[in-house]
């Protein structure tokens, strides 16, 4: 979620129950205050009746236009002891001239006069209808909700978009980031403090794994310059002995064993360091590939090294290709893919090549497709094969990222397929 | 014939001489540059061979310093670092040939035969094993001076053979050698074998005197006629 729309949710959240609030505590303001001023009027027309009725005045009509009405009724002392004597309440009243009920505010004074006579005088003034004071605020509230959300949201973005524009651009550049490749800094255009910080950190961070990816591959190929001279002393002692003792048929046997695993050791040790010498971009001289004949020629290479597996190979709707590549890493592409195919096809299997659209596809029979995000890594091995470097498929990566070929892998009816475009 | 070493690693040092010395060379060492200085500034040497990453200095360096005193030893470069840019330098610079390590001792003794050979003769001599003589550059074979047609990997396996006399050659090594990379996984080595017994029956068709013999099942082994070995 982006934090935009996290800051807008959670206004619109803290603002609805915020003007709730405020919505019902303005309705019985309200009220409150409308009812004051009414019992402020009631209380003046009872006084002005009773005062009226016990000079023995004239009374006012009991309507007179102003939808005020009053009653009198003599009631005994019992019930003026067992009421209050003023007393002020909301009832529906009847009013003859409009034949309705209506809302309305009731004073009820119960007085006596010099006889001792009691009295109840009833007096009430249509008040306002509450439903629709109601409805009113709940309108005028929902109005006011979405035009302060709105201004509220709008104003947020706006401030939070100019204010958060450093951020952007500091996202922007590590959506941009890829390690190892000497990219631009991390953007410093800002003054505000909390920015520059975080600038400041995404800067030492980017040292510091620029610094951690140099070491490392550096490291890599220290390593293996190292293990050059004592791979040479063992191998060349395993020659003298072999060549020089005598040995049994046993010993000999052993004897190459060890020398073939030490093989296999030079060989790791050798694609390593040419791992590290494409990616440290160390093959600059192109020059113009036929990569179709390449192909064809390897195949037939591999085909007889491979002749005891009988697998068909297939070379259909090969297309000539020249594209411009370092000889030597044309022919590691070329080599790693085929001879990866060959490996891992089963006995009798089939091995399709097909080259057309500047695309080479390199298909081959497999049962189940491999685990097309890691087959790249190194030494990603799905079937450990004793001999295998595990770094065939990476070399190949890395050469594809070194000419900016696109290589692909699916698993297509019973066929691993790769493939490997030229842009 | 005389050889310098310069390697700075004992170990790897004691197993060259040794190797060259049962070659009946005659062998000298140095471990770091200024030794291997003052040594090619004293002696003469037919072939020398130079580590470039020695402890004191960069055995290109040496390569110059023999240029100043005018002088024409034979050197192969021994380096670490298997890289184009220091092949193509060391060469530039006068040296004869560049192995990268590691190497098998029959590659160094191979490297150093052709190159003493080509050092007297200007181009790379005939290879002559009894009555079986191949040239390297023009790729033709003749056995008691008839010419004997081979295909191209036949042509390539009798040459390692015959850089490597009476040394055994694992299978997988020999398959590497010849096919390159792309045999380094193989699991079978049926197709050595098949090109390896239609060259061995082509030489006895010949009457070739020497003999490239399987050794237990696990390789072979060049065998020269008797009275030269």
């Amino acid at each position: 979620m982006k934090l935009i729309y996290r800051i807008t949710l959670r206004l619109s959240l803290v603002l609805l129950p915020l003007l709730v609030l405020w919505a019902v505590l303005f309705y019985f303001r309200m009220v409150n205050e409308i009812n004051d001023e009414t019992d402020d009027a009631l209380d003046n027309y009872s006084e002005l009746i009773i005062v009226r009725i016990l000079a023995g005045r004239e009374l006012p009509l009991p309507n007179n236009g102003s939808n005020n009405n009053y009653s009198v009724t003599l009631v005994d002392e019992a019930y003026a002891a067992s009421h209050p004597h003023i007393d002020y309440y909301d009832a529906e009243v009847y009013i003859p001239e409009k034949e309705e009920t209506e809302p309305a505010r009731i004073l009820t004074t119960i007085f006596q006069d010099d006889r001792g006579q009691y009295y109840e005088l009833k007096v009430a003034t249509p008040t306002f209808e509450k439903d629709d004071l109601i409805h009113s605020i709940l309108l005028w509230i929902v109005i006011l909700y979405c035009t302060l959300l709105v201004t509220i949201l709008g104003v947020t973005v706006w401030v939070f978009h100019r204010n958060m524009r450093p951020l952007y651009a500091l996202l922007h550049w590590l959506d941009s980031y890829i390690p190892g490749q000497k990219s631009v800094l991390p953007p410093d255009d800002t003054n505000i403090t909390e920015f520059r910080r975080l600038n400041a950190a995404a800067r030492q961070a980017v040292n510091r794994s620029e610094e951690l990816f140099e070491q490392q591959k550096q490291f890599i190929g220290n390593a293996s310059h190292e293990l050059q001279t004592p791979l040479a002393i063992l191998g060349n002692r395993i020659e003298w002995l072999l060549d020089n003792t005598d040995p049994s048929e046993i010993q000999t046997g052993e004897l190459l064993k060890i020398q073939r695993t030490l093989g296999d050791i030079v060989r790791l040790n050798k694609t390593l360091l040419l791992l590290t010498k494409i990616e440290n971009g160390q093959f600059p001289e192109s020059t113009d590939v036929e990569i179709s004949a390449m192909i064809r020629e390897q195949a037939e290479t591999y085909a007889e090294i491979y002749a005891h597996r009988h697998i068909e190979c297939i070379q259909n709707k090969t297309e000539p290709l020249t594209v411009q590549m370092n000889r030597s890493l044309a022919s590691t592409l070329v080599s790693n893919l085929l001879k990866n195919a060959y490996i891992h096809t089963q006995e009798g299997g089939r091995i399709e090549i097909e080259l057309r659209d500047r695309t080479w596809t390199m298909a081959n029979s497999g049962k189940e497709p491999l685990d097309g995000q890691r087959i790249f890594e190194r030494f990603y091995q799905g079937h450990k094969k004793e001999g295998s470097t595990g770094l065939g498929l990476s070399l190949v990566q890395a050469v594809g990222k070194y000419y900016g070929l696109r290589i692909e892998y699916h698993f297509s009816a019973g066929m691993h397929r790769f493939s490997v475009t030229w842009p | 014939m005389k050889i310098l070493i310069v390697e700075d690693e004992p170990s790897l040092r004691e197993i060259m001489q040794r190797a060259l010395v049962q070659e009946r060379y005659v062998v000298e060492t140095a471990a770091t540059f200024t030794e291997a200085d003052i040594k090619i500034s004293g002696y003469s040497y037919d072939c020398i061979l130079l580590d470039i990453m020695l402890p004191d200095g960069n055995g290109l360096k040496l390569l110059e310093r023999l240029k100043e005193l005018h002088k024409r030893e034979n050197v192969i470069i021994i380096s670490a670092r298997d890289s184009i840019e220091d092949k193509v330098l060391g060469l530039e610079q006068g040296a004869d040939d560049y192995l990268p390590k590691p190497f098998h001792t029959a590659e160094l003794l191979a490297r150093i035969r052709s190159v003493l050979r080509r050092g007297r003769s200007g181009g790379e001599r005939a290879l002559t094993l009894g009555n079986v003589s191949l040239e390297p550059d023009n790729g033709r074979v003749t056995v008691a001076g008839k010419e004997l047609p081979l295909l191209k990997k036949e042509f390539d396996i009798l040459l390692y053979f015959m850089q490597r006399p009476n040394h055994l050659v694992d299978k997988s090594v020999l398959a590497e050698a010849v096919w390159g990379d792309h045999a380094d996984q193989a699991d079978n080595f049926q197709f050595v074998y098949a090109q390896m017994k239609n060259l061995r029956h082509k030489l006895t068709e010949a009457g070739a005197s020497l003999e490239i013999k399987a050794v237990y099942g696990f390789g072979y082994k060049l065998i020269p006629p008797v009275e030269e070995a």
